[in-house]
């Protein structure tokens, strides 16, 4: 440890002058748009008005309604596959980890694209379809809710299967199958031993789904289109297509509210374990 | 759980992470002119006609400039700081901290749409130099950890001995900290630039005529036309990140660092 302070504060000062100059100043700014009448005087108007009209209160649920389905779904699978990884020889442990790792390094982009040649009108689900005789017209599988939910399931699966990994390589090896031995029936391992073991993997990869679905662009601009708006389409829609800014900041601080409070509920959690 | 139901379940759920991409490969290998699986007869001409398409190719070096540069600008700025904030006592080093740490929870769209409005209209500047900026601003958070954590591992006392032994706190910087964080630094970049080349809610905003990176430019493109070309271009941007990820876990075992 330096006890130069001065000198200390001069190499930090860079990163944080300019984060907080081009970055928070920027989006502070955008933030108080929303609390402004036209004559600049304080007022939530922006608020209430933004919540007055049905199709923006529509969007709110429904991002509000993924976001939570995507994270519960997502946990779902995730203890399956969490706990199937745990299990494997250490040889294939790390080759499937890696296959769990390897779509985050792929373009969100290129993975949601690839649902596109799947539940398109020619996609290979309609092809099915068609082909046995279940309907005579195709499906309308893109732009609707559950096209968006599968997109955002896929984009943030692996971080929650990553998050219940870490957490459940530290249970004791033994502790599940003394468990077994005993009597417990597989609902009471997981309520009574690797649910309140795994609660600090399970909350940080519930964050992570969370906003991340909350926040996601990309998969609701190219499964939901304009039919099936999110938070996230409806800003870009105010912004681009209506010129609306001060909706635009009330989405924006909405979101930023929404995130802030998952990750203080995450922290708070983890923090309660230690 | 018997072995059956453990690979069934690790079969199903890596089909679900890894197969539409598989399908995307083969979409993109298509002879037809539509998109469509399985593909109409085999060729690569989607793949050829990627890189004559004028857009993609000006994206991809715009993309290419910004994850290179943004991410060595961010390490510029980030490895004094990880430095300070780990081997200094700092007055507000917790506020530090979290003012560097604030591009990960504010959403990409926000960051974007407060550019375009209060920085680059007001001072008029441009289109690049705001994308740059953004891009610089969104690594920075990983550099910091990243090369705080690698730090971290490197004791204190060794560049303590260095200066003692004659050295000036520079000279025991680069000879002493340098050559013991550089997997980590190195690792800082590869996340950085992943991260930023593949960005876009952020990026979303900050477009203008002949401005654009390669994910906005492929959302466009594939609004407007619905051939293979994009699966192919999916392809292509998959295995370049993917090569980039595996070369640096062979080379430095990157999975330490993240």
């Amino acid at each position: 440890m330096f006890l130069n302070r001065s000198e200390g504060l001069a190499l930090a000062l860079p990163a944080a002058l300019f984060t907080f100059l081009v970055f928070l100043v920027p989006v502070g700014i955008l933030l108080s748009v929303a609390f402004q009448n036209e004559d600049g005087a304080l007022s939530l108007r922006g608020y209430l008005d933004f919540f007055a009209q049905p199709l923006n209160r529509a969007v709110f649920l429904r991002t509000l309604k993924l976001g939570v389905l995507v994270a519960l779904t997502s946990a779902v699978i995730g203890y399956l596959a969490a706990f199937c990884i745990v299990n494997l020889p250490p040889a294939s442990r790390g080759r499937i980890f890696g296959l769990v790792v390897l779509p985050l390094m792929i373009s969100p982009v290129a993975r949601t694209y690839a649902w596109i040649v799947i539940l398109g009108r020619t996609g290979i689900v309609n092809d099915v379809v068609v082909g046995l005789g279940l309907s005579d017209t195709p499906l309308r599988l893109l732009f609707t809710e559950t096209a968006v939910f599968i997109g955002l399931l896929q984009l943030f699966l692996p971080l929650m299967i990553i998050s219940l990994v870490s957490s459940m390589e530290n249970i004791p090896k033994d502790v599940v199958p003394a468990a077994r031995v005993l009597g417990a029936s597989w609902l009471q391992v997981f309520v009574r031993i690797i649910l309140p073991l795994t609660k600090e993997g399970l909350v940080i990869g519930g964050t992570l789904v969370f906003t991340g679905a909350l926040t996601a662009y990309i998969t609701p601009a190219i499964l939901g289109g304009s039919k099936v708006l999110m938070l996230e389409t409806l800003l870009y829609q105010k912004v681009n297509v209506s010129n609306d800014f001060v909706s635009a900041s009330v989405i924006a601080m909405i979101l930023i509210v929404m995130c802030f409070s998952a990750n203080l509920a995450l922290k708070r959690v983890a923090s309660v374990r230690r | 759980m018997s072995r059956l139901a453990t690979w069934l379940i690790l079969a199903a759920t890596l089909t679900f992470l890894i197969g539409p991409f598989l399908i995307v490969i083969f979409a993109g290998l298509s002879a037809g002119e539509a998109l469509a699986f399985p593909p109409q007869g085999l060729s690569l001409k989607w793949y050829a006609k990627v890189f004559t398409v004028e857009s993609f190719r000006a994206s991809f070096a715009l993309s290419m400039f910004l994850a290179v540069f943004g991410t060595l600008a961010a390490l510029l700025i980030g490895i004094p700081a990880a430095y300070a904030l780990n081997r200094y006592d700092l007055p507000g080093a917790e506020t530090i901290r979290t003012i560097v740490a604030a591009p990960i929870i504010v959403p990409g769209i926000i960051v974007g749409l407060a550019l375009l409005r209060y920085f680059v209209v007001p001072l008029n500047v441009t289109i690049t130099l705001a994308l740059f900026v953004t891009h610089t601003a969104l690594v920075l958070p990983y550099a910091v950890r990243v090369v705080s954590s690698s730090l971290n591992n490197l004791r204190a006392d060794m560049e303590e001995a260095a200066v003692i032994l004659g050295c000036t706190r520079l000279q025991a910087f680069t000879k002493v900290v340098l050559p013991n964080i550089r997997g980590g630094i190195l690792a800082a970049f590869i996340l950085g630039f992943v991260a930023s080349f593949n960005e876009v809610p952020a990026s979303l905003f900050l477009s203008g005529p002949g401005v654009r990176t390669l994910p906005i430019d492929m959302l466009s493109y594939m609004e407007i036309t619905f051939d293979p070309s994009v699966a192919a271009l999916s392809a292509l941007l998959a295995f370049m990140s993917v090569a980039i990820v595996f070369l640096a876990e062979r080379l430095l075992g990157f999975s330490r660092y993240v």
